[in-house]
């Protein structure tokens, strides 16, 4: 999975180097590379968290339980922005006090990615983050990299 | 890049210094020199100056983190910029959903372990160690220090703009006002007082948000809260409530990106992770921040709203310069006890910034560059001592100088930020096929693009297209040479990481 996220993270960084070229060589944006932002956006911070939680002998491909408020998160950043690019203007409705496009950003960009998130992250640490025995397993490790002969040429310290 | 040039504070405020004000401000600065000299007695170490003692707790770490990522920006400048760009504005933060999330997945645990196993103490420490490169950190350092400058004297300046405000003083001694009180406690009791001040500070900014938020969408929308307002300014100005705002699309989704990924490798901020006592504290790290950070921001969106409601229905005259949003708000339309509490909230939310600048800028001077030329100061509390007290006059000194200067090198502070270190750190700890010479290469693809690309925007040399930024455009060069650099020197035998990193990385 952290092999994939890492391609993917690499092809949304190169897709929006795409569309600022694009920008830079016209002068202004073509209709696509609105689109083109919004995904590779979207994109490269899913992707980014992805290598960050994904670990090895987890399920959901080394996601355990973060795989879905992963996916949650992606599908309300990259669907808001898919949203508010493709939903008329016109005659718009109010949402919670804001005209619908707007409501989308502020309140399914901008607050529901919080009450996913965090949430989960909180309820997943001890599989995915930090349990008791992997602190202890790293404090070992460091406590024997000390007394080793080896460590003495650490380029590190 | 211009769409950061209103996150710059440099137009005077209005005079504020009446007798509520100037109280609560006075408070508010004991309060400030009481944790300082609290914290003083509690500093006898390098590590204690620099983290703390890695000894502090997960909610000061969390209002901490929050105090220093919020600058004055968002009570003044932020505001401002909403009433100008509408909904636009909003896409610099509206990433602060995931960022805490994203920075909790990618780098605290990471960084907290490697501080302790160690003892590393500066964000180029840890770029020391994932590549066995002191160049590296080095470099790092570098980038640091250029970035520390330029945004603690935008900051020193916009605290210069707030004391000479309230009470008075003239611009000149209200930026050496502000600077010598932050760096009085910043040098007596180092990053401890920096982050216990935090918590007063972060406390006294969300606080203060949530209530001038409620009192700008009653007033603002004439008792019919925000649908208020969004009616009687789409009636006039359709574009304002448009998702974009008043930016084309291409430029509010690069702000979301470059704010959105920088965030991760802000220096001021990372660096906080290696203070915690308890690594497992963390599993609240994201909730406590992200809460901590929407309500700090609050005021940043209904302020700018609520204020161009009232232009529209003629209840104030458009505002000449929208940096007066606020000001003018909390003069006319809140308690003066409300308006006392922001503004003492201002001076927070600068000075914190400041004073997690102080820090990480002295310790790139006295740890990371000697380690960078295989040498160590001697006694590096002293010297951390002494050279937070330099930075902290050069950028004063610049601050009082040269005006525009100072906008140039805050423009960049971010988006350097952000091109040297997020490929660096916050991939490097994440992918073990990052080499040395990559990392070496995206740290300085980073910082000459940044320098030359916002140098030739800011003397009018070139002209970026609506959409496109200096920011955006080094962050993916910088991305893009790191990924190409690390592909074309993988070693044959495999990464060249010490055991315990790798274990690290692994987690």
């Amino acid at each position: 999975m952290k092999k994939l996220a890492l391609y993917v993270l690499f092809v949304s960084i190169a897709a929006i180097f795409g569309v600022y070229l694009q920008v830079l060589t016209v002068g202004h944006a073509t209709p696509w590379a609105p689109w083109v932002l919004a995904l590779s956006t979207a994109l490269s911070m899913l992707a980014t968290m992805i290598l960050g939680a994904a670990r090895r002998g987890r399920r959901n491909g080394g996601l355990g339980g973060l795989a879905f408020p992963l996916l949650v998160t992606f599908v309300l950043i990259a669907g808001g922005f898919a949203l508010a690019l493709a939903l008329p203007g016109a005659g718009e409705p109010l949402v919670l006090g804001l005209p619908r496009r707007a409501a989308i950003v502020l309140y399914g960009i901008g607050l529901l990615p919080l009450l996913v998130l965090p949430v989960a992250y909180a309820v997943t640490f001890d599989e995915m983050t930090l349990s008791e025995e992997d602190l202890d397993r790293v404090r070992r490790a460091a406590a024997a990299a000390r007394k080793s002969p080896i460590d003495q040429g650490r380029a590190g310290d | 890049m211009t769409e950061l040039y209103p996150a710059l504070q440099t137009v005077a405020l209005p005079q504020l210094a009446q007798p509520a004000v100037i109280a609560v401000a006075v408070a508010y600065f004991t309060g400030v020199a009481l944790i300082g000299g609290w914290a003083a007695r509690r500093t006898r170490t390098a590590s204690d100056f620099f983290v703390a003692g890695r000894g502090i707790g997960l909610l000061p770490l969390a209002l901490a983190a929050m105090a220093a990522t919020v600058s004055g920006f968002a009570f003044i400048g932020g505001p401002g910029f909403v009433y100008t760009a509408g909904v636009g504005a909003l896409f610099l933060v509206l990433s602060a959903s995931v960022t805490s999330s994203m920075s909790a997945l990618v780098l605290a645990t990471r960084l907290r372990l490697l501080g302790e196993i160690r003892g590393l103490i500066t964000i180029p420490d840890a770029i020391r160690v994932r590549y066995r490169s002191p160049a590296a950190q080095g470099l790092a350092a570098v980038a640091i220090i250029v970035g520390v400058v330029g945004y603690m004297a935008t900051n020193v300046l916009a605290l210069g703009l707030v004391i000479d405000a309230v009470f008075e003083t003239g611009l000149p001694a209200g930026i050496w006002l502000g600077m010598i009180v932050t760096l009085a406690y910043s040098v007596a009791g180092g990053i401890m007082a920096g982050v216990y001040a935090d918590v007063l500070q972060g406390l006294l900014m969300a606080v203060a948000s949530v209530l001038v938020f409620l009192s700008a969408l009653q007033v603002g929308g004439a008792g019919q809260g925000l649908a208020g307002i969004s009616e009687t300014v789409r009636a006039v100005d359709p574009g304002f409530f448009g998702p974009w705002g008043k930016l084309a699309p291409i430029a509010a989704l690069s702000l979301f990106f470059v704010f959105g990924m920088g965030s991760l490798a802000q220096p001021h901020v990372a660096h906080k992770f290696y203070m915690l006592r308890d690594p497992r504290k963390l599993k609240w790290y994201p909730l406590i921040m992200s809460v901590a950070l929407v309500m700090t921001l609050l005021l940043y969106f209904a302020v700018g709203v609520a204020m161009k409601a009232l232009s529209v229905r003629g209840s104030i005259p458009p505002l000449a310069n929208p940096d007066q949003a606020t000001p003018m708000f909390l003069l006319q339309f809140t308690p003066i006890l409300l308006a006392a509490l922001v503004f003492s909230g201002v001076a927070a939310a600068i000075m914190s910034t400041v004073n997690s600048f102080m820090s990480i800028g002295a310790a790139a001077v006295t740890h990371d560059l000697p380690r960078a030329f295989g040498r160590r100061v001697g006694n590096e509390l002293l010297w951390g001592r002494v050279s937070t007290v330099v930075i902290s006059v050069l950028a004063a000194a610049l601050a009082h100088t040269s005006g525009l200067l100072v906008a140039f090198l805050g423009i960049f502070g971010w988006g350097l930020f952000a091109s040297t270190l997020v490929p660096a750190l916050a991939i490097g700890l994440n992918w073990t096929g990052a080499t040395r010479a990559g990392a070496l290469a995206s740290i300085a693809t980073g910082l000459v693009t940044t320098l030359v690309l916002e140098a030739l925007a800011w003397f009018g040399a070139y002209s970026f297209p609506a959409g496109v930024s200096a920011a955006g455009v080094s962050l993916v060069l910088s991305f893009l040479a790191f990924f190409t650099v690390s592909w074309a020197t993988a070693p044959k035998g495999g990464p060249e990481i010490d055991e315990d990193v790798r274990l690290v990385m692994e987690m």
